[in-house]
């Protein structure tokens, strides 16, 4: 490898080159630009941004059994507006959010917090956490629900031996979408710990020295310096999670089945959106659903990104 | 010096308490999963529960091999996992080079077209996917699975900003060497972006193994499903035959598990990176 | 350093195996150079698994070029699966087919006609129960050779009874007795239940409607009959198992299956139908008895078909293979492995020999007094609607007129569609 020529050499020429020259590297570089993005852009234009105006196209349609479609207008936005079960995903989605987001990224910054001190095995317990995280959810819903099980589940079992009844944790429609929650909550400390803990280790040891010289406690430090500085990650996280929560469907899809009746108040918006369209195969109103669920997540977003002027700090 | 000491000790000792206890409730599910894969149907059913099988009975993984082809869901789901992470590793990185290094006409405008898919969620991709690949006559393939998969909005905009944080002199260096922007990004810059290009891989390696819909979606038939789908079909069949059950979801853990034990350090600072940028 | 390098090297020889095996399971489905032919058979069974491949076998011992591939999927995803395919033209080549959706798939065009072809090579439809062919019968062509038939039976164990001192079921009992004795043998301490009340509807409260004198779909085929007076009682019955403690609640059957918790002791009778003979004859505690009668006998009868997708791109094997699945020789296997009933006519009785120590001849009983399963374009949708609302009024959050009242409306819509 050529040493780096000086700042000054590799300025000097420039004064001299000769325009031509200039456009044809110019040129070329287009055409280099051209063809490495080629391959992404076309796939990303292929299987994503065309099918956006697809789906918008398809929540205006009908489907029949096999596959044909014909144009209703806003047929499927209106039945949205009567539709009882649609409501009901909504408050699910809605509940299941409220607690699973703010309850784990609180779970995570204390995991990540209290690994970030001076104490041995750390990455065994890095490890440990992380484990629910490589796991795949049909697993773990599989796992929990058994866990779970009113009868012979191990949890039921452990309460009994306290003189607790129990309750039927995945059947019972009042308490089944908390239960979910939990395993929720459970599989997903491990991720948004490593990020958090990644995100201490970047905060300057030059703040912390600063408090200790002035005698703060752990508490006002965790509060005055370590929240603050750590905020940009806790805004990136809350979005990722929010997103992310919006969408939840592999664990109730594995957890909760057809004839169950705590379907009703577990379901989420993605679950009824992939019951209407590959199992009752009205895929015109499940692109509606799409198209609606699309809007409320940009809507809340754009709240975030405003809010965050106000909590994130940005040094 | 003996007062510190005691209040070292004894807040070490809370925070190894919380530590331990949220250990044992992350590992306690794995540790009954594959106690019950163990024991007989009888076993798992008595009241009070039998914690350890009187005899282990690995009779329940041959029933799960015997039933459904679970040897093709692992050899499907590496397959898949592996060129959808190496082809976005290529395809990504190829175009967050240009799009950090290169300035061309519409860059910008390019660029936020991917971004848009970023802020949409998968479910408007859904249908209209699915409908191509009923047209080119996919569906129960693994190219159903792979094809959509190697390219992404995410792994470009993480390998952007790793390609906009190398020094432009290396590249100025090159270039009077005469390398074209090929060989720049092949050998100069890809081999800096080490740690984007680890982070990307991991991220995709694990969401690839993990997915569920759309693999249930487009491969239905035991010949081209993935674990995941596995797993749920195993459930169809099985209903509440736990000890089934259990030694299916232990099995479909294990690669991803082997994996991890490995590259433990790899995974983390992976996922950590990801946070960061 | 190493360690990467190898992982690198792993990466590159799985990719390129991968690919090789991608363009492997394309030839799958295609044909292969010698003059072999590949077809797939789509069931949800996993029961009747080692029958089908003894049958297959059978089946290349004639066709050595036709190879057939098995494509088990669960029964609860078996039908969206169908669908999807369908709409994708990607059908098993031969699959199972009910009497639920046979009306929408013959008019939705995805299976073939048969009675051309049967007429053609002199395959005589005479050999299974007229019921049997009209219950595949649509627009006057037949679609569906005849696989089997069954009905309900009452399954119980024995070893319950004994240590209760009860006397096993016979064909004396009646609903009263049913209760009766499910009382006696509901033992709470034990955690044993007299008797699962399911939520289904062949083998459940259809056969419970049909023996109180109701009927579920009427006669001018326009509406149904779950909001008569005979229905409403009859559904009250099934119920009030659940209500007195003698049943597993809804919920817990939804948690643990109840052929789970029958076989293992923990409920002494529950309806089931003969396809469990491959699972039960292996356990010595279990026998099966006919359905008690209401004011009269009567239980679900329905069979399964064998039907060719209307996408196969081979016709002829699909012929085939469906020809011998209907045979005498196939019917041969299914009865001798108690595996189900045959609907070829005379080969029962080798099924009810099969398995000497099950008193099978219950089932055999049950078609005299049978009730075919209602089918008609949308049943796949009214029967939905069934599992949605009804399934309420069995974990009593609604009370059963309320829950009868929505079903027979939306029900109705159906029927008019």
């Amino acid at each position: 490898m050529k040493e780096i020529p000086l700042q000054a050499e590799v300025k000097a020429p420039k004064k001299f080159k000769v325009s031509s020259l200039t456009k044809t590297r110019k040129r070329s570089d287009y055409l280099w630009a051209y063809l490495m993005i080629a391959p992404t852009m076309l796939g990303l234009i292929i299987f994503y941004l065309w099918p956006i105006i697809q789906t918008f196209y398809f929540s205006f349609t009908e489907w029949g059994a096999f596959g044909q479609y014909e144009w209703t207008g806003l047929d499927n936005y209106k039945r949205m507006l009567e539709d009882t079960n649609l409501l009901k995903s909504f408050k699910n989605t809605g509940i299941y959010i409220i607690f699973t987001v703010p309850i784990g990224i609180f779970l995570s910054i204390l995991v990540a917090v209290l690994l970030n001190q001076k104490i041995k095995g750390k990455s065994v317990y890095r490890t440990l956490y992380f484990l629910p995280v490589i796991t795949m959810p049909a697993a773990i819903a599989m796992v929990w629900k058994w866990l779970y099980n009113s009868d012979y589940g191990l949890l039921n079992y452990l309460l009994s031996l306290i003189g607790i009844k129990g309750p039927q944790w995945v059947s019972d429609p009042k308490i089944a979408l908390y239960s979910i929650i939990v395993v929720a909550i459970w599989s997903g400390i491990g991720y948004n710990m490593v990020i958090f803990l990644s995100g201490l280790q970047g905060i300057p040891k030059m703040y912390y020295e600063a408090a200790e010289i002035d005698g703060a406690g752990p508490i006002r430090v965790f509060f005055k310096i370590t929240l603050p500085l750590l905020s940009p990650v806790i805004f990136f996280v809350s979005i990722m999670s929010l997103i992310g929560a919006f969408q939840v469907f592999d664990l109730i899809f594995m957890m909760i089945g057809k004839s169950s009746t705590a379907l009703e108040s577990t379901q989420s918006i993605v679950y009824l959106f992939y019951q209407y369209a590959f199992v009752l195969n009205d895929k015109g109103y499940a692109a509606a659903i799409a198209v609606l669920l699309l809007i409320v997540i940009l809507i809340i977003t754009v709240i975030q990104m405003v809010l965050q002027k106000k909590w994130v700090h940005y040094d | 010096m003996e007062r510190t000491k005691q209040l070292v000790t004894s807040k070490t000792f809370l925070i190894h308490f919380i530590l331990i206890v949220g250990s044992v409730a992350m590992v306690l599910p794995f540790l009954w999963m594959i106690l019950t894969s163990l024991k007989t149907y009888a076993e798992s059913i008595h009241v009070p529960p039998v914690f350890i099988p009187k005899d282990f009975q690995w009779g329940n993984y041959k029933e799960v091999f015997g039933l459904l082809p679970f040897f093709k869901f692992m050899y499907n789901t590496i397959i898949i996992t592996e060129l959808r992470t190496v082809g976005q590793l290529f395809l990504c990185s190829l175009a967050a080079y240009a799009f950090a290094r290169i300035e061309f006409p519409g860059r910008n405008f390019l660029f936020l077209l991917a971004l848009t898919v970023l802020m949409v969620p998968g479910q408007v991709f859904l249908l209209p996917q699915y409908m191509i690949m009923v047209k080119l006559g996919w569906l129960n393939s693994l190219q159903a699975v792979i094809v959509p998969g190697l390219f992404s909005a995410f792994g470009t905009f993480l390998l952007r900003q790793f390609f906009m944080g190398l020094p432009k002199e290396l590249e100025e260096a090159a270039r009077l060497d005469g390398c074209n922007h090929f060989q720049i990004y092949w050998r100069i810059m890809l081999p800096l972006a080490k740690p984007g290009l680890i982070a990307l891989g991991i991220f995709t390696t694990l969401w690839s193994w993990n997915e569920l819909m759309w693999p249930m979606i487009v491969n239905s038939s035991p010949e081209s499903m993935t674990l995941s789908v596995g797993l749920s079909s195993l459930q169809g069949q099985y209903l509440t035959n736990y000890p089934i059950l259990m030694a299916g979801s232990f099995l479909a853990i294990l690669p991803m598990l082997i994996l991890f034990i490995f590259l433990q350090k790899q995974f983390i600072e992976g996922i950590a990176v990801t946070g960061g940028k | 350093m190493m360690k990467k390098w190898l992982i690198m090297l792993l990466t590159v020889v799985l990719g390129l195996l991968g690919l090789a095996g991608c363009s492997d399971s394309d030839k799958a489905s295609g044909d292969a150079k010698d003059g072999k032919v590949e077809i797939t058979y789509g069931f949800w069974d996993k029961k009747q698994v080692s029958a089908i491949e003894e049958i297959i076998k059978l089946f290349n011992e004639k066709y050595p070029n036709i190879k057939v591939k098995t494509e088990l999927t669960p029964y609860g995803q078996y039908f969206q699966k169908l669908e999807t395919a369908a709409t994708g033209g990607a059908l098993p080549d031969v699959l199972w087919m009910n009497g639920a959706h046979v009306v929408q798939y013959a008019e939705g065009k995805v299976i073939l006609p048969l009675s051309d072809m049967a007429k053609k090579d002199n395959y005589s439809l005479d050999n299974y129960s007229k019921s049997l062919i009209d219950l595949y019968t649509v627009d006057g062509k037949v679609y569906g050779i005849p696989k089997d038939y069954d009905t309900t039976g009452l399954w119980y164990n024995k070893k319950i009874f004994d240590d209760a001192g009860v006397p096993y079921p016979d064909d004396t009992w009646d609903w009263n007795k049913l209760k009766e004795v499910a009382k006696q043998l509901t033992n709470k301490e034990k955690g044993i239940w007299g008797y699962a009340a399911l939520m289904g509807n062949q083998g459940g409260y259809y056969d419970f409607i049909w023996q109180n004198g109701g009927h579920i779909i009427s006669k001018d085929g326009k509406s149904v009959g779950f909001d008569q007076p005979e229905a409403i009682e009859a559904l009250k019955y099934n119920i009030s198992f659940i209500k007195e403690g003698l049943s597993p609640t809804q919920a817990q059957m939804t948690e643990t299956a109840a052929s789970e918790l029958f076989s293992s002791g923990k409920v002494a009778m529950m309806f089931d139908g003969p396809w469990m003979v491959p699972e039960y004859k292996n356990n010595p505690d279990l026998n099966v008895a006919v359905v008690p009668k209401g004011k009269k006998r009567a239980v679900a009868i329905h069979g399964l078909s064998n039907v060719i997708a209307a996408n196969t791109k081979h016709k002829d094997a699909a012929w085939k293979f469906v020809q011998f699945l209907g045979s005498k020789e196939a019917a041969d296997v299914y009865a001798k492995t108690g595996t189900v009933i045959p609907a070829y006519n005379g080969t029962q009785d080798a099924w009810k020999e099969a398995v000497p120590d099950l008193n099978l001849q219950a089932f055999i009983d049950g078609a005299e007094y049978s009730v075919p399963l209602p089918s008609v374009k949308n049943t796949g949708e009214i029967w939905q609607y069934e599992t949605d609302i009804l399934k309420k009024a069995w974990s009593e959050e609604v009370s059963v007129e309320d829950a009868v009242k929505e079903l027979t409306k939306k029900a109705n819509e159906s029927l008019s569609k």
